[in-house]
């Protein structure tokens, strides 16, 4: 991972705690990272920096992405987002050629639902659980006050309409893409203004 | 001929696929999933589109997501490419009632012949010879009787599916107690249909396969037979034509009664059906596979004739536009799957990028990979990284430049099974024709390569 992450070693921990680390860090692996990898290679952003819990992580784009500069640890995560600068694909005209295209969402989250916004701690979105036809319902209204699981409207799979799940407590905000449009799995649909903004873990700094 | 078609799978065949869709004119797009989003037939396709998670199920299995990717894109047609939903009866059926059309046969058609014992009946029927087997088994007592009857060895095959999963051979009826709740389980999981059936097994077999193609106006032609008998446990590793294993005339007479009988029977489509040969030469059909096959480039090299962009014509309604006369094999074909698998940990599956690729060249030469440099192999799906196929004018020429294309191919950061195909082009019995669907198993494949390291350092 672009410079990885670290966190403090306590000198003596119970297997739970053990545990608990393990989980940790299959969450941040398999969740987390991608998201923020995706968000990082979507945005002009250069660096990005996100807490939760113990944990605190923080990507820097390989400036220039010289041969060596860690290059396959940016390609690792790429499978959650195409095209991301540094990307190092030797394939220049295949990467211009997708950006090229009309598909939408080609720069989606990487699909853990609602993949928190990392660029900004203030914000989260709510992407498609499907590949079908957006349709916002009414809580999707910008300045609705929502929580977490409410459904802001619906993705219509041939017929059978699955919900959009709000993934945090706030603030409906923009919508994405208009109703009636065809979106794909995890294309970001509704913006959302955070409640609160995430609690730091106690020992922010570990490091 | 469609406008605009789904290709509703990954890696090399939806990149075949993509690559007929371009010989025809037909717009193509692919659906793929979150691990495929950086994939070569993703981004060279007219439009691509997620429909799920990495998760098959959620995905390239979920039939209401491939569906409905097709109905937002504007696609009139679906190309399941083979594995996943390309011979599921219920899928066609979902599709056709979209008003979208299925490439391969008919939901009427894959109906008929999705049971492979009523398959084997029913062919048997129209004149093929068909393996002593069982009828469906209900429970142990049964089973025990059936194998009984049909004498030990015996196969434990899966009613629905292919591909090696949920099969096992015993040779007494103590291990067939054992192995047929293993071979339910595992058929569940992998076709979700445990329903499994006893076939005769026959030791030093060899696998026989012939290619057809019948249009929806019962015009319908072979291409000849393609040998698949170079196996690890029941899956394919590296195919050829013709097979060493008959005379020109027995591979005539093959290749014309199976025609015969899946027309008689009303195939639609492309198919290949499946004969085991044993020592004397006898065939015995045992199954037909509706679909295009990892394969199929063997035939293509023999025949010159584009079998994908002849399966979506079929599919689209046109006629054949094919006399078996036109239909002439040349020389010898071989190809050699490449998979991301350790042959030296027993085949153990491998992921990761591809740090540096180069594919082969020079006459006839063909790699139909959808690896690139900087590529990452995701760990969901099967190991199949390419094909390579050779051509020469005879089966030697075919072998040499085997050896050298094998030797040009490079494939750097995932472990590869290149070696277990270099060892088999020293092996005596492939090289003289002899090998039989056992060669790699019965020795182990560790053993296999390490007697021919030996043999190479003579």
């Amino acid at each position: 991972m672009p410079d990885g992450s670290q966190r403090e070693r306590p000198d003596a921990r119970s297997d739970a705690a053990r545990r608990a680390d393990h989980a940790g860090i299959s969450k941040l692996a398999e969740d987390l990272l991608p998201a923020l990898i995706a968000k990082l290679g979507s945005t002009g952003l250069g660096e990005l920096e996100v807490r939760e819990g113990d944990w605190q992580v923080r990507l820097r784009r390989p400036f220039g992405s010289g041969p060596g500069e860690g290059r396959r640890a940016s390609d690792k995560p790429s499978r959650s987002q195409p095209g991301h600068e540094g990307h190092g694909h030797g394939r220049a005209g295949v990467e211009s050629h997708r950006g090229a295209k009309d598909t939408s969402g080609s720069n989606g989250t990487g699909g853990s639902r609602g993949g928190a916004d990392a660029a900004d701690k203030t914000r989260t979105i709510a992407t498609s659980p499907a590949v079908g036809i957006f349709q916002p319902g009414s809580r999707a209204a910008s300045g609705t006050k929502i929580r977490a699981g409410d459904s802001l409207g619906t993705v219509n799979v041939i017929g059978v309409p699955q919900d959009i799940l709000a993934p945090a407590d706030g603030i409906v905000g923009s919508t994405l893409v208009e109703a009636g449009t065809a979106v794909e799995y995890g294309q970001e649909l509704i913006r959302i203004e955070l409640a609160a903004p995430a609690a730091p873990g106690a020992n922010a700094e570990a490091r | 001929m469609f406008r605009r078609i789904l290709i509703a799978n990954r890696g090399e065949i939806a990149l075949r696929v993509l690559r007929a869709c371009r010989t025809l004119g037909v717009e193509a797009v692919v659906a793929y999933s979150e691990a495929d989003r950086d994939s070569l037939p993703a981004q060279l396709a007219d439009e691509a589109i997620c429909i799920g998670p990495p998760d098959a199920r959620r995905s390239y299995l979920s039939v209401p997501s491939v569906i409905s990717a097709a109905l937002v894109t504007g696609c009139e047609a679906i190309h399941p490419g083979y594995g996943f939903l390309s011979e599921d009866e219920t899928f066609a059926e979902v599709v056709r009632a979209h008003e979208l059309t299925f490439i391969g046969p008919p939901p009427d058609v894959l109906d008929r012949f999705a049971s492979k014992e009523a398959t084997r009946r029913l062919l048997g029927g129209y004149g093929l010879p068909t393996i002593p087997g069982s009828s469906m088994i209900n429970d142990d007592q049964h089973a025990l009787s059936e194998a009984d009857r049909i004498g030990y060895p015996v196969l434990i095959k899966p009613s629905a599916g292919g591909g090696g999963k949920g099969m096992r051979m015993v040779r007494t009826s103590r291990e067939l107690e054992s192995a047929i709740k293993i071979c339910r389980s595992e058929a569940k999981s992998a076709f979700g249909d445990d329903s499994i059936y006893l076939e005769k097994w026959l030791d030093d077999n060899r696998h026989v396969e012939i290619q057809v193609a019948v249009d929806r106006y019962g015009a319908g032609v072979h291409f000849g037979e393609r040998d698949c008998s170079v196996q690890r446990r029941h899956q394919k590793i590296l195919e050829e034509a013709p097979t060493p294993a008959l005379s020109p005339e027995a591979r005539a007479a093959l290749a014309e009664t199976a025609i015969r009988a899946v027309v008689a029977a009303g195939y639609e489509n492309v198919g290949t059906l499946e004969f085991l040969v044993d020592a004397t030469g006898a065939a015995y059909f045992i199954e037909i596979n509706c679909r295009i096959q990892v394969e199929h480039p063997v035939t293509e090299m023999l025949t010159g004739i584009d079998l994908v962009a002849l399966q979506i014509g079929i599919a689209a309604g046109e006629p054949l536009g094919l006399r078996q006369s036109d239909i002439v094999t040349r020389g010898h074909a071989i190809e050699f799957r490449i998979n991301a698998e350790d042959p030296a940990a027993d085949f153990r599956p491998g992921a990761g990028v591809i740090e540096q690729y180069h594919a082969p060249g020079g006459p006839g030469i063909r790699m139909d990979s959808h690896l690139y440099p900087g590529y990452e192999v995701p760990p969901y799906y099967d190991s199949l990284l390419g094909k390579l196929i050779v051509w020469g004018p005879d089966r030697p020429t075919a072998i040499a430049r085997g050896r050298a294309a094998l030797e040009e191919l490079l494939i750097d950061g995932v472990t590869t099974n290149i070696e277990i195909h270099r060892a088999l082009l020293d092996n005596d019995a492939f090289l003289e024709g002899r090998m039989t669907t056992n060669l790699l198993d019965r020795v182990g494949s560790a053993a296999f390569l390490a007697a021919a390291a030996t043999a190479g350092a003579r």
